[in-house]
């Protein structure tokens, strides 16, 4: 069943010349895990801003075409509406950080206590959630005193506590450090597997091939929707969209320049790690 | 010869929680440095003590041999220009010239040599077709190298760039390497990143931090081997190091897809 349906929809920015996003046609199912790569202004905060209906009702603009979000016609809702269906993590924490709490623990407590959910279920949400984060100790900290990647974790978690049916992040690791980054990657794909839809739109391309499903390649439209490694191994197309391929899959590229390997290029560490394996026995 | 030195350095936001302990460490001139560990280990609260943003709790920084709380931050801005992790924190003028000239202007230069430093500078970045621009009409890519151009306009020995690749493309990541590749030849860097193949290709030595403290000082070679160490500050070697570590025969400490390269086909002249 999709839950994301975008037909013929368009959008530009009111002052803008130019459709930051032009003609997207797109089915999600429910449970998937879409990927979003592209380059830098290539539409990819607009397309996840767009399935909480920040687009069209908080950006002025002009829309074509329709997005249903769960059978919700995002054009005839609102954001609050869709809010408790979608949940959204933006790229820098400060933009969702409320700041409406003194410590980490109030700011996750902040969207439930607006949904009136009973203190000890509150409490016991909050707790699970600094657990998943690794947080529990600045639990009575602001979560200003923190540094930008914790800060990030907190801007996740305080989404997450919502339960929402899909989980958009727009570029949710950017600024956090390697294991933290990996923690991240981890934790969506936990709560992919319970069924939650994941709309993750990220240059991290070693931690997308893992996950994701399905990759979607935007350049203000959409170039190409595929497998991850059908995606980033094509790599004129990653070239042409100013994009690159990982570093796995240039040893690949290497291994078949020196000829001696002559199969399809690899996107995946351990299917790499038992080639190199074979050609050292 | 050191540019930075830090002695015992000590450091507290608030009364009793040290974000900087007992810090020693000495920056050579011409060095890249990178300084890594996880979010929260202190990079950034090391860094801004070098330009006297921050200035120690206990201990002391001595820049150019002469401790830094004997200097002011526009007369330490001269020696450590510090480019912020986010842009938009530092830039504030409409076009991209006057961005970059505001630095030098307030040192006092003027007129034509003022014209020829910011020319220099947005040259060096490679922003010059834009510099009659608006920032803000710049992608982030641009605007990361307009941060960057108004520091170099300051001719400082010290460049610090803080997290230079952060929310950056392929198409910026490239260009913020190449500029680091241009810097190095003129001047001292430091670069604080999470991007560990940037850093395994770029710095000549990595200073290693765990809250607060210095766990690691040393080759990048060494420090990508040192697995536990890494662990306990939230870092992982770069993918290629990991993929050679994963792989029994490789030698553990390889960071460039060249080298893993030249080591497979040492491997397999020897196996044959």
């Amino acid at each position: 069943m999709d839950i994301i349906t975008f037909k013929n929809f368009s959008w530009k920015y009111s002052g803008y010349r130019g459709w930051t996003l032009h003609d997207i046609n797109l089915s999600i199912a429910k449970g998937e895990f879409i990927g979003i790569i592209g380059k830098i202004g290539s539409g990819r905060t607009t397309f996840c801003s767009s399935m909480l209906g920040l687009i069209p009702h908080f950006y002025p603009g002009i829309m074509e075409g329709e997005i249903i979000i769960d059978g919700v016609n995002v054009e005839k809702s609102s954001i609050s509406k869709l809010s408790s269906i979608v949940g959204l993590a933006f790229q820098s924490p400060s933009n969702q950080l409320t700041g409406a709490g003194t410590t980490i623990e109030e700011e996750l407590a902040f969207g439930l206590q607006n949904l009136g959910v009973p203190y000890e279920e509150m409490h016991k949400r909050v707790s699970e959630m600094l657990k998943i984060i690794g947080l529990e100790k600045f639990r009575k900290r602001s979560p200003f005193e923190l540094s930008g990647g914790q800060q990030q974790k907190v801007a996740i978690a305080s989404v997450l506590i919502m339960n929402p049916k899909i989980l958009v992040l727009d570029e949710p690791t950017s600024q956090l450090d390697p294991l933290g980054t990996e923690q991240v990657f981890d934790l969506v794909k936990k709560l992919s597997k319970k069924g939650i839809t994941i709309i993750m739109s990220t240059n991290n391309i070693d931690y997308l091939s893992k996950f994701a499903d399905r990759i979607i390649l935007f350049d203000n439209e959409v170039v190409k929707v595929d497998t991850p490694k059908k995606i980033l191994t094509d790599i004129e197309l990653l070239k042409k969209h100013s994009l690159t391929h990982s570093v796995i899959t240039d040893v690949s590229m290497k291994l078949k320049k020196y000829g001696l390997y002559h199969k399809d290029l690899i996107i995946d560490f351990d299917e790499l790690k038992n080639v190199i394996k074979g050609m050292i026995k | 010869m050191s540019i930075v030195q830090a002695k015992d350095l000590y450091f507290e936001y608030s009364k009793g929680v040290s974000v900087l302990k007992n810090v020693n460490l000495s920056i050579n001139k011409g060095e890249v440095v990178a300084i890594i560990g996880q979010n929260g280990s202190g990079k950034t609260t090391l860094v801004k003590h070098f330009n006297g943003l921050l200035r120690p709790t206990k201990g002391e920084v001595l820049i150019n041999d002469e401790p830094s709380v004997k200097k002011t931050v526009a007369e330490l801005s001269h020696i450590c220009g510090y480019v912020f992790q986010n842009p938009d924190d530092q830039i504030f003028n409409s076009v991209v010239e006057e961005e970059v000239a505001f630095g030098p202007s307030n040192m006092g230069m003027k007129g034509i040599e003022l014209k020829l430093r910011v020319d220099e500078s947005l040259r060096t970045v490679g922003l010059y077709e834009k510099k009659k621009k608006h920032p803000l009409d710049l992608d982030l890519n641009q605007k990361k190298l307009v941060a960057i151009a108004s520091i170099v306009a300051m001719n400082p020995e010290l460049i610090i760039l803080d997290e230079p690749t952060t929310g950056q493309d392929h198409a910026g990541l490239i260009m913020v390497e190449a500029l680091i590749n241009t810097l190095r030849k003129t001047h001292t860097v430091i670069i604080i990143s999470h991007d560990m193949n940037l850093v395994a290709r770029v710095s000549d030595r990595i200073i290693m931090m765990c809250s607060g403290e210095v766990i690691f000082d040393g080759l990048p070679k060494v420090a990508f081997t040192k697995n536990a160490l890494m662990k306990k500050t939230y870092l992982k070697p770069p993918i290629i190091t990991e993929l050679a570590q994963s792989i029994k025969g490789f030698r553990r400490d390889i960071l460039t897809v060249d080298e893993f390269m030249d080591e497979l086909m040492l491997l397999r002249k020897k196996r044959k």
